[in-house]
């Protein structure tokens, strides 16, 4: 095994510290995985990103200049590409995943967020000095929570970045959100120039953990988080709606179906759950795993697999409807999922990447 | 030949006046200074039984070199981490979910539990309440012991108990990748906490195979036992010290053989035989008095002691019976030839001591404990062989048979030594010189492979088959576990150990430290940090992180494992497993963690090195190194002082030491080759090999100048030598060699190693004096020049 050369420089932060290229980044934690056309591109710890134009035979290792763990990755074209991690950064590629510029940090974002607080708070107390007196209690209350959140996000950032971002979704080069922990939400439209926060827009005034976004046919945009957070966008993200969950425990990853307005939402312990309406019902899934379930991926001939840990390997070929469950012997768990060639899938998650076939057992 | 009693050939010490003195005080008084001797026996015989083995971990290593240091300042604080014991149990036939299997694993866990010096309160394995298994649920976390409530041994609860197993996390570490094998993990006290009493290990030892291996192994046929770890290890070493008792026997009695053979002398066999045994009591009951044990290095001295003894005896027998030859009587006999002899055997026996007494320059006590050891032996040997011995020869003086030996046996051998004084001739010596330069630069070219520490994979010190390495193998192939750990040591002010920074720091070091070859994993306070901040975010991967939140850093390392916080919370280490212990692996990693530790050492963290196995190997590799040529410079300056002292002539000098150099830089040659590297066993095999070997080029050489100052030419002159002196010699160097050539088979690997060497080394050396001086005599003596100097002093 080639290994790198002695590094030679005092510590910095670590968004300020380039991802040091090692062999050992395609064995190392990966959180997720996707495709920038026919290239596989994955994020983990330690601020690497690694990308294989071969079906994950070999791996080349980007150039990132931070060193936080990676948390999601997606890709809005062939080309431009964006990946989130911990200490809010997003980092955005033009090269398919070569290079990578940070382009925000969770200073950046706690400062739009608090500015957002701030507008909300000015907002509310007009609203409170011409409410009837009748109201103003209620208003007055809202406000303290205001005051309360925006007191924690000074707090927060006295310390500096604390906060992670969880996943990412852009619909081309323009526009997309980031998304993450304690409710954080950010939005573009200039492919990452300049960024808004969008936490006024969503109903989710506990602040909760923002863990999967995605997009279903027919252009929704979904979000789910912890404690059963479901928010669904018919208009492109512009306006959100909060969904009732049958489930309140985590729900930790969000797909489509393939069919139009039909979703999977799923989480701790296993829970899955069925959505044909945009969120509006859902159907519990027998869950006979019990373990966490993390990311899925449907298939071009429709096949739906769910990854999670415990090397927890779920196939449906009926939509949805039923699962069965595979468990890899590494017993590892899995963060996220691609489709290769035939019906063999590439994982990746604890113990790096992995080439199976469609359980989960390995390739070579 | 000269008349013996005006022979003033050998005086250069002493004037001459000393000499009659010497010689009256011990003659004069034998009867006296043989009772005295025989008290002294007696008392010195009695504590030498006493003697007792010792192995203590601190006597084998460097204790002033800084990682040592580091060490041992913060040994309170890194307990526990290298002091223990791992029993794996492994099943035969099936895995270890069986009602059989966890029955014997309980007895054993409890068996485990009452063994004196095992730290309960850290005792692990599948029955201890502290191995649990946790999951993140809705409301949080729900865990319990691995062993299932109400276990029964029913196919429900061993059912129960796979499947917490499997969400244990001990996969790997306490359970084999396989589940055909469970660890007992039992931590040691260094001290017992109640009594204070040291860990005995040789006893502790027994016990694992008496108590554990034994018993279990005889009641559950299915299973097989395996143990590793430093105390075990340390055991083992102490078992093997044993059998060295054999071995002991063996020698005296080929030795014993080997001297009737060569004087064909009752008397003159017996009496050597008896002052190197009394010697070598001498020598352990002195060491005990002065408080040593015999550890597994100075267990070898008596050999040492024992062989020099003989070889030195041979030269008294060699002389008395010459002497006696000529029709002297014993007393008579003795006295001319303690008269011949204490000036070069005393030169030999000092030169001898001071070889030891080199070793003691390398800051490591075993090897300390050997110079003392031996430095002390040859002194005794002084006494023993050069007084004790002739003074009984003089009662009972050489038998018949041994003279008729001498003097017939010397006339059939002339012809040999005849053919052997061309190694003087002008026409031979070139050849010989010749030869020997080429074997110089064999030596040269081998020897740049001369490695220095232990090569082999395992226990360096016991065999790589013993049942030891064979029990690591197993647990390094069936567990994810290394034994080869390097401790960085990270200093922090008070209550500052958990500090991101700190924690930041210790997770770069080992980024960069997993980068490096030869580093398997790494382990520390900021692995717990970022799995228990996992944990917390329901078991989610994407929080493996070490957060910027002292809070959540606080929360996440509230349930870290002992030994990765201190008391007082500013020293917490950074394990580092590697795939060996060879050197170069050792330094690359070591010299990676020194480069980080100078750019990122501040006020709020220091990267101290070193502590685990690891460590005190690259800190012992680094002192022997250094040590290597300084040990070298002054073996050879004192020997070459020792030989300018007495011969006065730098030519002699260079004629004596120029074999050993060359025999010092083959061995060293064999070692490159035979995969034996420069350690703490072998560091002293030269300084004994040549503080030795000089004896055979003083004994020649003052053969030599004497017939020389006769006035005999050069081949003649070495003709006379080999005659009086060459069958003592090539004796000696025989005597020598049996007495190292049974370490050979010894248990313990590195004493294997030394008895190889010193085998190599003494009869080399042997031949070298032969073969190679009167050769050098020949380019650099000028006996014309010596005869006149001779005279002018006259």
């Amino acid at each position: 095994m080639a290994l790198s050369a002695p590094s030679v420089f005092a510590l910095a932060d670590i968004i300020e510290t380039p991802s040091r290229p090692t062999d050992l980044a395609p064995q190392s934690l990966l959180n997720d995985v996707t495709k920038a056309g026919d290239r596989i591109v994955a994020t983990g710890e330690r601020g690497h990103i690694i990308y294989s134009d071969d079906e994950g035979q070999t791996w080349e290792q980007g150039q990132v200049p931070v060193s936080v763990t990676m948390t999601g990755i997606d890709f809005g074209t062939e080309q431009h590409g964006w990946a989130v991690g911990h200490s809010g950064v997003v980092l955005h590629s033009g090269d398919a995943g070569e290079t990578w510029e940070l382009q925000l940090t969770g200073i950046e974002a706690a400062k739009l967020a608090i500015e957002t607080k701030q507008e909300q708070i000015a907002e509310l107390e007009e609203q409170i000095e011409e409410a009837p007196e009748e109201e103003k209690a209620d208003l007055e209350w809202a406000l303290d929570d205001l005051f309360f959140t925006m007191g924690n996000l000074e707090a927060d950032l006295d310390v500096g970045p604390v906060n992670p971002l969880l996943d990412v979704w852009f619909e081309n080069e323009d526009h997309g959100f980031v998304i993450g922990a304690y409710g954080m939400i950010l939005r573009t439209n200039d492919g990452g120039e300049t960024w808004r926060d969008w936490s006024a827009r969503i109903d989710n005034p506990q602040s909760f953990h923002l863990n999967s976004i995605t997009q279903v046919s027919g252009g929704a945009i979904v979000i789910v988080g912890e404690a059963g957070n479901i928010h669904v966008s018919a208009d492109g993200g512009d306006t959100w709606e909060r969904r009732e969950s049958p489930y309140s425990g985590s729900l930790f990853g969000v797909i489509g179906t393939g069919k139009a307005n039909e979703m999977l939402a799923f989480g701790l312990r296993g829970n899955k759950m069925l959505s044909t309406d945009l969120g509006q019902s859902w159907e519990m899934i027998p869950n006979d795993a019990g373990a966490t379930l993390n990311s899925g991926m449907v298939a071009d001939d429709g096949r739906i697999t769910l990854v999670g840990n415990g090397g927890a390997v779920l196939l449906s070929t009926d939509g949805g409807r039923s699962f069965r469950s595979y468990f890899r012997d590494d017993r590892e768990s899995v963060m996220a999922v691609v489709p290769v060639s035939g019906t063999n899938l590439l994982i990746v998650g604890e113990g790096g990447v992995k080439f199976t076939d469609a359980r989960g057992k390995n390739l070579q | 030949m000269s008349n013996p009693k005006h022979d003033k050939g050998e005086h250069y010490l002493t004037t001459p006046k000393a000499e009659p003195f010497l010689e009256r005080l011990i003659f004069n008084n034998r009867a006296i200074i043989l009772i005295v001797f025989f008290f002294l026996t007696l008392f010195l015989g009695y504590n030498a039984i006493k003697i007792q083995p010792d192995a203590s971990f601190e006597r084998m290593i460097p204790l002033e070199h800084p990682y040592i240091v580091n060490m041992l300042d913060h040994r309170d604080d890194l307990e526990n981490l290298g002091n223990f014991v791992r029993i794996a149990v492994e099943v035969k036939e099936g895995d270890i979910f069986t009602k059989e299997y966890m029955e014997t694993l309980k007895q054993i866990t409890d068996e485990v539990f009452y063994l004196n010096g095992v730290d309960r309160s850290g005792l692990k394995s599948l029955w201890t309440s502290n191995v649990r298994w946790v999951e993140v649920t809705e409301q949080g976390f729900q865990g319990g012991t691995v062993i299932p409530d109400g276990y029964d041994g029913s196919r429900d609860s061993l059912e129960a108990l796979r499947q917490n197993v499997l969400r244990s996390n001990e996969v790997g570490r306490l359970i084999s990748d396989n589940f055909r094998s469970t660890i007992v993990y039992a931590p040691l006290y260094e001290n017992n906490p109640e009594t204070g009493e040291p860990l005995d290990y040789g006893t502790f030892s027994r016990q694992l195979e008496e108590k554990i291996r034994d018993k279990y192994g005889a009641s559950n046929p299915n299973i097989e036992i395996h143990i590793v770890g430093f105390a075990k290890k340390v055991g083992d070493l102490i078992e093997g010290i044993g059998s060295i008792a054999y071995f002991a026997g063996i020698t005296i009695l080929l030795t014993t053989l080997l001297l009737y053979g060569y004087s064909r002398c009752i008397s003159g066999t017996l009496v050597p035989v008896f002052s190197s045994i009394v010697a070598v009591f001498w020598q352990l009951g002195i060491l005990k008095l002065l408080g040593y044990g015999l550890d597994p290095y100075s267990v070898l001295v008596p050999f040492l002691v024992f062989a020099i003894g003989i070889s030195h005896g041979v030269q008294v027998v060699n002389a008395m019976a010459i002497e006696a030859s000529k029709g002297f009587d014993p007393i008579t006999a003795a006295r001319l030839a303690f008269r011949a002899l204490y000036i070069p055997g005393m030169l030999a026996l000092i030169s001898d001591a001071f070889g030891f007494l080199t070793l003691l320059f390398i800051q490591i006590d075993v090897i300390k404990d050997l110079a003392v050891a031996a430095g002390l032996g040859v002194a005794i040997v002084i006494i023993t062989n050069l007084v004790l011995h002739p003074l009984i020869m003089s009662y009972i003086g050489i038998t018949k048979g041994g003279i008729r030996h001498v003097q017939s046996h010397g006339e059939k051998q002339d012809r040999k030594w005849r053919v052997m004084s061309y190694f003087a001739h002008p026409g031979v010596a070139p050849v010989s010189l010749l030869i020997a330069v080429i074997g110089l630069g064999a030596g040269l070219y081998f020897k740049q492979g001369l490695k220095v520490g232990d090569l082999d994979q395992g226990a360096p010190e016991l065999r790589a088959d013993s049942r030891y390495n064979k029990d690591n193998a197993y647990i390094i192939d069936n567990y994810s576990t290394s034994a080869d750990v390097l401790v960085v040591m990270v200093k922090t002010p008070e209550e500052q150990c958990t500090q991101y920074n700190v924690l930041r720091a210790m997770d770069s070091l080992q980024w960069e430290l997993q980068n490096t070859p030869g580093v398997q994993s790494s382990a520390s306070l900021a692995d717990v940090s970022k799995i228990v901040t996992k944990a917390l975010n329901e078991g989610n991967w994407k929080w493996y992180e070490i957060s910027r939140n002292q809070t959540i850093i606080n929360a996440s390392i509230r349930e870290a494992p002992a030994g990765l916080i201190n008391t007082n919370c500013d020293l917490t280490p950074v394990l580092v497993f590697l795939e060996d212990h060879k050197a170069e692996t050792l330094q690359t990693v070591v010299d990676r963690v020194e480069k980080f530790a100078e750019n990122n050492s501040n006020e709020e963290h220091t990267f101290l090195l070193a502590a685990g196995n690891a460590g005190v190997e690259a800190a012992t590799n680094e002192v022997i190194s250094s040590a290597k040529n300084m040990m070298l410079a002054f073996v050879y300056g004192v020997v070459s002082f020792l030989c300018l002292l007495t011969f006065r002539s730098i030519r002699a000098v260079i004629c004596i030491v120029t074999p050993l150099g060359l025999t010092s830089i083959l061995c060293e040659a064999i070692m490159a080759t035979s995969g034996i590297g420069i350690k703490v066993a072998t560091l002293p095999v030269i300084a004994l090999g040549v503080g030795i070997g000089v004896d055979y080029g003083i004994y020649i050489y003052t053969k030599l100048e004497k017939f020389i100052l006769e006035g005999k030419a050069l081949q003649e002159a070495y003709y006379e030598t080999l005659r009086s002196t060459g069958k003592a010699v090539i004796f000696t160097g025989v005597t020598l060699g049996l007495g190292v050539v049974t370490w050979i088979f010894s248990p313990i690997k590195f004493q294997a190693d030394m008895g190889f060497l010193l085998f190599f080394m003494f009869l080399w050396n042997m031949v070298g004096a032969i073969w190679l001086l009167p050769a050098l005599a020949r380019f650099l003596l000028r006996p014309d020049h010596m005869l006149a100097k001779a005279r002018s002093k006259e």
